[in-house]
C-alpha cells in the first residue's frame, strides 16, 4: 500500500489561462499528494487539457503559480519541466511515426542521457555504455507493459490501444515524479480499459509515481482515483472523493444538464 | 534465400545494437569496402578519378545534407554555400602555411559557424519559409564570394589549391586522391550509421516528427536544430575542401552556386530522406547517369546510323534523366533507398514469404 505523505508533489494555486477574450481556465486550485492518483473530470471544453498545458509549460498560465515538489515551475519551458520530473501523454497520441516502438520508448530516456555529436562519432567508447544502461531500463518497462512482441515494429501501424500503451511506456521510462495522463483510455473497449487501469495502479504502487488522470470514463475514475476535481467552463465545480463528486448536483448538471435545461 | 534470417538471435543488448543486425548486411558492407579499397587496381584511373572519386565526395556531402534535411527535417537550400565556406577557408589556411589536416578541420569549423547562422533562421521559421531563408543566404554567400577579391580572387578568377599533403605525405597520384575521398566518405558513413542507433539520431527524428511531443520528453528542439545544422555544415565544409583539393584543384565561386545547392538537395531526395544507402544511389543517379545516358545516346545513334545534331544530343540526356527522377519519385516517394529496402525486405525471407509477419 502507498502511504500518503503530507508534502504535496504538485500544487497549483489560482491558475488562469486566457486565449484572447476566452477564459479557458480560471481560479483553479489543485493539490496532489505524493503517491496519489488524482482524477480530473469535466465535459468537453471545460479546460482539463488547458490546465495540463499550463502545468507542463505549453501554455503558461496568465495568473497563478504551479509548484512541483515545492519548487515554482510557473511558465517553465516544456523541455525543462520534463527534466524536473514531469511526464505526460497526449489525448491525440504523440508517438513518432517512422520509428520503432523501441526507439519511441528509448526517447523517453532522453532526459537521463547525454546525446551529442562526439558521442555519436565515437559510439563504441562514448555512447554504447550509456545506450545499453538505458536500454535495460526500457526493457524493464517493456516487460511491465507487456510490449515484448511488438518491440521492433513501427508505431505507425499499431492499433490505438497498443499505441496508448507505448505512449504510457515512453512516459514511464523517464522515471517521472509526476505523470499526467490525458485520456489514456479514449477509444478503448472494456477489456483494454481494465488492462490500462491495472497498469496505472501498478505504476503508482511499484514505481511510486503520482498520477494526474484526465478521463471521461466515470467507472475508471471511481475505480482507481483517490481524489477527483471536476471542472466546467474553466472553473472548479467540485472536488473530493470520487463517489461524492459524481453525485454532486453541479457535476451531474454539467454532464447531463439540470432540471431546467 | 539471399539474406538468411534464420539462426540470427541477439542474446545481449550490445549485439542487439550492432550497426548491421543482419550478418548478410554486414558481409555486404565489408565486401563493398574491400572492392572500394581494391578499386585503383581494378579500374583505369580515368574512370576512378573522374567518376568514382566525385561520387564518393558528393556522397559524403549529401549525407551531411541528409542529416539536416532527412533527420532533423529542416529544408536547406544553401548547402553549396556552406561547402564553399569550408573550401575557401581550408585553402586560405593552407596558403598561410598550416598543414592540410588542421586546415581541413578549420575549414569544417568555419563552415559550422556560418552554417549555424542558417540555423538561427531555422529556429524562427519553418517549411517553405525556411527554404526561402536558406536560399537567400545562398545568394548572399554567392555575392560575397564574387565580390571579395581577398577570398576568391574576384568574379572570374579561380583560386589554386595547394598540393594536398596528409600525414607528411604529398599526395599527387590518382590512387592517393581516390583513397582520401574514400576515407572521408567511409568516415561520414560510419558517423551516420552511428547516428541511427544513438540518442542524438532519435532526438533529431523527434524534432522532425512532432516538436511538442519532443519537448515533453525533454528534447530541446532549439538546441538540436542548431546541432544538426552545425554537424551537417562541418561535413559540408570538409567535403567542399576535399572536392577542391582532389577533384577541381581550382576553387571558383560558380562551383558552389545555387544550382549546386539544388543538385545536392535533389541527390538527397531522389536517394531518400533519412536513408544512408539512398544517398549513395541518389548521388550516383544525379552525378553519373547524365554521362551514361549521353554515352548510350551517342552509341545508339551511331549504331542506327542516325544523324543526330549536336544540340539534340546535348538535350536528350537531360530529358531522359529528368524523366528518370520523376518516374522514381512516382514509384517510391521515399526514393531509391526505400526501393532498395523493399527489395532487401522481400529477399529477407524469400522463398518462405509466409514466415513474414
Amino acid at each position: 500500500m502507498t502511504t500518503l505523505s503530507n508534502k504535496p508533489i504538485l500544487e497549483c494555486t489560482g491558475i488562469e489561462r486566457r486565449f484572447g477574450g476566452i477564459v479557458a481556465v480560471t481560479g483553479v486550485d489543485l493539490v496532489i499528494q505524493r503517491g496519489e492518483i488524482f482524477g480530473l473530470v469535466g465535459p468537453n471544453g471545460s479546460g482539463k487539457t488547458t490546465l495540463t498545458n499550463a502545468i507542463t509549460g505549453f501554455y503558461p498560465p496568465n495568473e497563478g503559480t504551479v509548484r512541483l515538489a515545492g519548487k515554482n515551475i510557473t511558465g517553465t519551458a516544456p523541455h525543462k519541466v520534463a527534466k524536473l520530473g514531469v511526464a505526460r501523454t497526449f489525448q491525440n497520441l504523440a508517438l513518432f511515426n517512422g520509428m520503432s516502438v523501441l526507439d519511441n520508448i528509448l526517447l523517453g530516456r532522453h532526459i537521463h542521457m547525454h546525446p551529442g555529436v562526439f558521442r555519436t562519432a565515437f559510439y563504441w567508447w562514448a555512447a554504447r555504455p550509456e545506450e545499453v544502461e538505458n536500454r535495460k531500463i526500457v526493457e524493464e518497462v517493456i516487460e511491465f507493459l507487456q510490449l515484448e512482441s511488438i518491440r521492433y515494429e513501427l508505431v505507425d501501424g499499431l492499433p490505438i490501444g497498443l499505441k496508448k500503451r507505448v505512449e504510457l511506456a515512453r512516459a514511464l521510462v523517464a522515471e517521472p515524479q509526476m505523470l499526467i495522463l490525458d485520456e489514456p483510455m479514449a477509444g478503448m473497449n472494456q477489456e483494454e480499459k481494465g488492462y490500462m487501469s491495472r497498469f496505472i495502479l501498478d505504476a503508482r504502487d511499484e514505481r511510486g509515481v503520482s498520477v494526474l488522470l484526465i478521463e471521461h470514463h466515470m467507472d475508471v475514475i471511481i475505480g482507481i482515483c483517490d481524489r477527483v476535481l471536476a471542472l466546467n467552463y474553466g472553473e472548479m465545480i467540485a472536488s473530493g472523493i470520487p463517489k461524492d463528486v459524481v453525485k454532486d448536483p453541479r457535476v451531474i448538471e454539467a454532464y447531463i444538464g439540470g432540471s431546467h435545461g | 534465400m539471399f539474406y538468411r534470417l534464420s539462426g540470427v538471435y541477439h542474446s545481449s543488448l550490445i549485439s542487439d545494437s550492432r550497426m548491421f543486425k543482419v550478418p548478410a548486411d554486414r558481409n555486404l558492407a565489408v565486401f563493398l569496402l574491400l572492392i572500394g579499397l581494391a578499386a585503383p587496381f581494378i579500374l583505369p584511373s580515368l574512370y576512378l578519378n573522374s567518376y568514382i572519386l566525385p561520387w564518393l565526395i558528393w556522397t559524403a556531402a549529401a549525407l551531411g545534407l541528409n542529416l539536416v534535411t532527412g533527420w532533423a527535417g529542416q529544408l536547406h537550400l544553401g548547402y553549396a554555400a556552406v561547402m564553399a565556406v569550408g573550401a575557401y577557408s581550408a585553402i586560405h589556411t593552407v596558403r598561410l602555411g598550416v598543414p592540410w589536416e588542421i586546415a581541413l578541420i578549420i575549414g569544417g569549423l568555419a563552415a559550422s559557424v556560418i552554417g549555424s547562422l542558417f540555423a538561427f533562421a531555422a529556429l524562427r521559421v519553418k517549411g517553405l519559409y525556411l527554404a526561402l531563408t536558406t536560399l537567400a543566404m545562398q545568394f548572399v554567400m554567392d555575392w560575397v564570394l564574387t565580390h571579395s577579391p581577398t577570398i576568391s580572387g574576384g568574379s572570374h578568377a579561380s583560386l589554386q589549391a595547394p598540393t594536398l599533403a596528409l600525414l607528411g605525405q604529398q599526395i599527387t597520384s590518382d590512387a592517393g586522391y581516390y583513397y582520401v575521398a574514400l576515407g572521408w566518405c567511409v568516415l561520414v558513413t560510419i558517423f551516420m550509421l552511428n547516428l541511427k542507433r544513438t540518442g542524438l539520431g532519435r532526438a533529431l527524428v523527434a524534432v522532425r516528427e512532432k516538436d511538442f511531443a519532443a519537448a515533453i520528453l525533454g528534447v530541446n528542439s532549439f538546441y538540436y536544430k542548431i546541432l544538426a545544422f552545425a554537424a551537417s555544415s562541418f561535413i559540408a565544409g570538409v567535403s567542399g575542401a576535399l572536392l577542391v583539393a582532389t577533384f577541381y584543384f581550382l576553387a571558383a565561386p560558380e562551383q558552389f552556386s545555387v544550382n549546386v545547392s539544388i543538385q545536392v538537395l535533389a541527390m538527397v531526395i531522389v536517394g531518400g530522406l533519412g536513408s544512408i544507402i539512398g544517398s549513395y544511389f541518389g548521388v550516383a543517379l544525379i552525378l553519373l547517369v547524365p554521362g551514361l545516358v549521353n554515352g548510350l545516346v551517342v552509341t545508339a545513334s551511331e549504331e542506327l546510323g542516325m544523324q543526330v545534331n549536336v544540340e539534340t544530343l546535348a538535350h536528350i540526356p537531360n530529358a531522359v534523366y529528368g524523366a528518370l527522377i520523376v518516374i522514381i519519385l512516382m514509384i517510391e516517394p521515399l526514393g531509391l533507398g526505400k526501393l532498395y529496402g523493399n527489395i532487401r525486405d522481400y529477399l529477407m525471407t524469400w522463398p518462405f514469404d509466409q514466415l513474414r509477419k
